[in-house]
């Protein structure tokens, strides 16, 4: 054979080889975690090992729609993950454990399922409690049944303002306390005032005034944002339970969810309806903590408790009453 | 005007080692479209074989080679190649031994085009699912290359190029509107040439060099016949040449040569053949289908266009398949038909009849042909338009695996120049009618009819274009 | 006739708001029409997955995530047929989630079809005679 044909036959092979072999080696050495909608399988690989003080390099991408990654109870700020592109996250652990991480922009109707752990080994620090030794919930310590009824027996006519109660409260002997807020629903606290001379609608203002001096400008647009972008989508914009997946959920009844056994009160609901006065007057924060961190047991209702830390979930909370509680009107503009 | 006579030209076209670059460039580049189907991203607008392959190739494609260069994609096409290399066993100059396959004649009863109209319709219903998915891409175009290598294995020449491959069917049809030809100088030439080396390749084994006419001569390269069963000699239509170069290297008398021409004068000899006459409702037809359900604003089409095997998608597959096999083609007939009046004085007395015949209903397809090319152009500028800053980012990130090997990884998609978009497509529809209705009158002469009808065809077809895209 | 200023009868402009859900892959109101000076209004609510929504030829866009509408308002002063997209990748028949915007009369259309009829009626008064030929 000719030299030419011999080295083009050589250039040909090597050309080949190449297109086939460099691909697939740098490929095989980029270790990336995707991210897919819950319904095709979620956050791949969702394990993720680590050792507690040294820096975690994580790769993202997403294999189909905008995704978003943060893990819970840490300060960080959620990353995109979009479809086609890398996002680099670097994370560092202080103490051991097992975190959650999870999906941050809505990818469907199951995206608070896109969840996966990162397992920190290390010791201990002597000082401060592993991240799995949490404070037991108030509703916990109460001894709250969160998923009894729990109906206000009377409700206001209209909304209650908390400015009109302030000047109403001026010489009552209400208690402020964050333990008490807390520990009652707006309901007992109105039974439970004292005997005075006020107007239903009156004692009504009361209430209000109670919960706004539970309640901080900061406290309230930190809810805001974090029901807008975790809870809107299926209680609605507007609260009022009619979110772009309310229909969803409802007729996807128990086939997406586990129901517990004799679960006939439990089967799929429709998201609440936080501008219903019956129900919301009648929780108190407590048990509002409790369904927010334990979620709904079958309703479709997400259990936040690995991914919201204790104040984001206070915060929350006051953000919701504020749909039943008027805190602004009569304020000098 | 004859471009071989440009000196330059002429060597760079004949060269092999010119012509084995491009193709190392083009093979390397097919293969690793391929791999990048596979194992990138699965997002098709990040992923290099979507991006490159139905946004970058398509629109090269469909706005310049094939209506400047006719079959010039051919000419470069990488997938023939290891399969070609194999057959002839070298990939320079023909061997002193040639390998022993099977190289059989291709059957006669499907030396046509109608398996390329099948390939191009199998494609095509599932059109929706194969732009949007890089491993059915990467599939797909694994699948033609192991093709061709597997035909070369068993039949002679370009077996896959010419008889299935999806996109040479329309390549074929619509090289007739280019402006640039192969053809022979002299027809005399051939007449006494001896053994057409052209058709039958060159080489000096086994000849008896002595007794050659003409002789051979220092110059005489030697080679392989043509690899798209054409012979130069009678060569009077681009459907079917690949523009491979091969025969202008092997011809002793240094007969063959590229010539520029004016557009579309192959429409002036229609063709008779009803495979390339469906050929020709096919690609207008679903010019028409994916403008009305890709371009268009209504959700239910593109549900039922993309989940394949749904009955939706049976009923949008039954759909599109009647109106290119009996509502186009039926409509046409309706039209020739019912309205053919032969002129009123023909040169030898006969009357014609009212009928239409095959042959006749053939020839007049032959107006479609620049405007169903046109109708491709005006559908093509708008997804091209739209999405060609993919380009960017799919070649800075082509596996998805977040490189930025040219800095531009985060190139923001952004529709480009969509303020000529509309009249772009105007000029493209409305000069496509134009073309069509000339060569309507050009087709119609030649069968002795009236081009009316097939102008009125084409001029409604014409405004529901129109219509879908503007 | 292409470029031919368009007869356009002035109507008063007035404030429009659309409100438009964006599902996979097509919005709800996928044809809307208003006049030209209109203020337009449009809510985008993605009801499954983060959409956006980029108008052709204002080259405006807005995305949203399911529970958070986002509105786009922009005054409508070009006339035309306009293709509004999804700029924001939702799924593998992203590219070709699409609606269209009509801002008075479609001018481009009627342009061309002006422009067809004028070249078919060319071709039927003038056509070619057929020249008599003996071989080819």
């Amino acid at each position: 054979m000719k030299r030419s044909e011999l080295l083009s036959r050589i250039f040909i092979t090597v050309a080949v080889l190449g297109a086939v072999g460099a691909p697939l080696f740098v490929w095989a050495r980029t270790p990336l975690i995707h991210a897919k909608v819950a319904e095709d399988g979620g956050w791949n690989p969702d394990v993720i090992q680590a050792n507690a003080g040294e820096p975690l390099f994580l790769k993202l991408t997403s294999d189909d729609v905008v995704h978003g990654f943060a893990v819970g109870q840490m300060d960080m700020q959620s990353v995109d993950v979009l479809p086609g592109k890398v996002s680099n996250v670097t994370l560092t652990f202080d103490k051991p454990g097992i975190y959650t991480f999870f999906c941050t922009r809505w990818c469907g109707l199951n995206h608070w399922r896109m969840r996966g752990t990162i397992e920190v080994s290390g010791s201990p620090s002597d000082h401060e409690p592993a991240l799995s030794e949490a404070a037991e919930p108030l509703y916990v310590t109460l001894g709250l049944d969160i998923d009894a009824p729990h109906d206000a027996l009377v409700i206001p006519r209209s909304q209650p303002s908390a400015i009109s109660g302030q000047q109403l409260a001026a010489n009552l002997p209400i208690d402020l306390s964050t333990d008490y807020y807390r520990a009652y629903s707006p309901y007992q606290v109105f039974d439970e005032l004292p005997n005075t001379s006020l107007t239903e609608s009156q004692s009504w203002d009361v209430v209000a005034y109670i919960w706004q001096s539970n309640t901080t400008n900061e406290s309230l647009s930190d809810g805001q944002q974090l029901y807008a972008q975790n809870c809107a989508a299926c209680h609605g914009e507007n609260g009022a339970g009619n979110g772009v997946f309310a229909d969803d959920l409802a007729a996807s009844g128990e086939s997406s969810m586990q129901t517990m056994a004799g679960a006939d009160q439990m089967t799929m609901q429709t998201p609440v309806d936080f501008t219903d006065p019956t129900r919301m007057l009648g929780a108190s924060p407590a048990l509002l903590q409790g369904k927010i961190l334990r979620g709904g047991m079958g309703t479709g209702m997400p259990m936040w408790g690995s991914i919201f830390t204790e104040e984001q979930i206070w915060d929350l909370i006051a953000y919701l009453y504020s749909f039943q509680f008027d805190y602004h009107r009569g304020e000098a503009q | 005007m004859e471009l071989t006579r440009l000196p330059f030209l002429k060597s760079a076209l004949k060269s092999r080692y010119s012509q084995l670059a491009v193709f190392i460039v083009m093979l390397v580049g097919y293969i690793f479209v391929i791999l990048a189907g596979l194992i990138g991203t699965p997002v098709g607008s990040h992923n290099f074989s979507i991006v490159f392959v139905w946004i970058a190739w398509w629109a090269i494609l469909i706005l310049v080679a094939v209506p400047f260069f006719g079959r010039g994609w051919c000419a470069v096409c990488p997938i023939p190649l290891p399969g070609e290399w194999l057959q002839r066993g070298a990939v320079l100059n023909p061997p002193d031994k040639k390998p022993r396959w099977l190289n059989l004649r291709w059957p006669k009863f499907l030396r046509n085009i109608w398996l390329q109209n099948i390939s191009f319709l199998l494609l095509a219903l599932f059109s929706s699912v194969l732009l949007t998915t890089p491993n059915i891409t990467g599939i797909v175009l694994a699948a033609m290359l192991f093709a061709a290598i597997g035909l070369s294995m068993i039949f002679e020449r370009r077996a896959f190029c010419r008889y299935l491959c999806p996109v040479g069917g329309f390549i074929g049809l619509y090289s007739q509107t280019a402006p640039i030809e192969l053809r022979i100088k002299d027809k005399q030439v051939c007449v006494v040439c001896d053994g057409k080396p052209c058709y039958n390749g060159a080489s000096t084994v086994g000849l008896d060099v002595q007794r050659l006419n003409p002789p051979l001569s220092a110059n005489s390269n030697t080679g392989y016949g043509c690899p798209w069963d054409v012979f130069p000699g009678g060569l009077t239509k681009n459907t079917y040449c690949g523009l491979c170069m091969e025969c202008i290297r092997t011809c002793p008398h240094d007969n063959i040569a590229i010539n520029l021409r004016p557009f579309s004068a192959d429409l002036a000899k229609p063709s008779t053949r009803l495979d390339e006459a469906f050929k020709a409702f096919i690609m207008l037809g679903s010019a028409m289908i994916y403008a009305g359900v890709l371009l268009g604003p209504w959700g239910a089409f593109k549900d039922a266009a993309y989940n394949v095997g749904t009955s939706a998608w049976f009923i949008y597959a039954t759909i599109f398949l009647a109106i290119i096999f009996a509502i186009l083609p039926g409509f046409f007939w309706l039209m020739i038909s019912l309205t053919s009046r032969p002129f009123a004085k023909h040169p030898f007395g006969a009357p014609i009849g009212r009928g239409v015949g095959v042959r006749k209903f053939a020839s007049l397809t032959t107006a479609l042909i620049p405007l169903g090319l046109m109708f491709w152009v005006a559908f093509s500028l708008s997804f091209v338009l739209t999405n060609a800053t993919y380009i960017l980012a799919s070649l800075s990130d082509p596996l998805g695996l977040g490189w930025n090997l040219f800095g531009t990884a985060n190139a923001v998609w952004q529709p480009m120049l969509t303020s000529i978009l509309a009249p772009a497509q105007t000029l493209a529809l409305v000069g496509g009618l134009i073309w069509s209705a000339r060569t309507a009158q050009k087709a119609a002469n030649e069968v002795k009819v009236s081009s009316v009808p097939v102008v009125i065809y084409c001029f409604i077809t014409t405004l529901v274009m129109l219509g879908l895209l503007l | 006739m292409a470029f031919a200023p368009f007869p356009v009868r002035p109507i008063a402009p007035q404030e429009r708001t659309f409100r438009i859900e964006a599902g996979q892959f097509a919005y709800s109101s996928s044809e809307i029409k208003v006049n030209p000076g209109d203020t337009v209004n449009i809510q985008l609510v993605s009801t499954d997955v983060v959409h956006g929504l980029y108008v052709d030829g204002y080259d405006i866009s807005i995305e949203a995530d399911p529970g958070q509408t986002k509105t786009l308002s922009f005054v409508a002063d070009k006339p035309g047929s306009f293709r509004f997209r999804c700029n924001v990748t939702c799924g593998a028949m992203h590219p070709f989630m699409i609606g269209k915007l009509s801002v008075g009369k479609k001018v481009w259309f009627y342009r061309s079809i002006g422009l067809s009829i004028i070249a078919i009626i060319g071709f039927l008064k003038f056509p070619r005679r057929p020249v008599l030929i003996t071989a080819h």
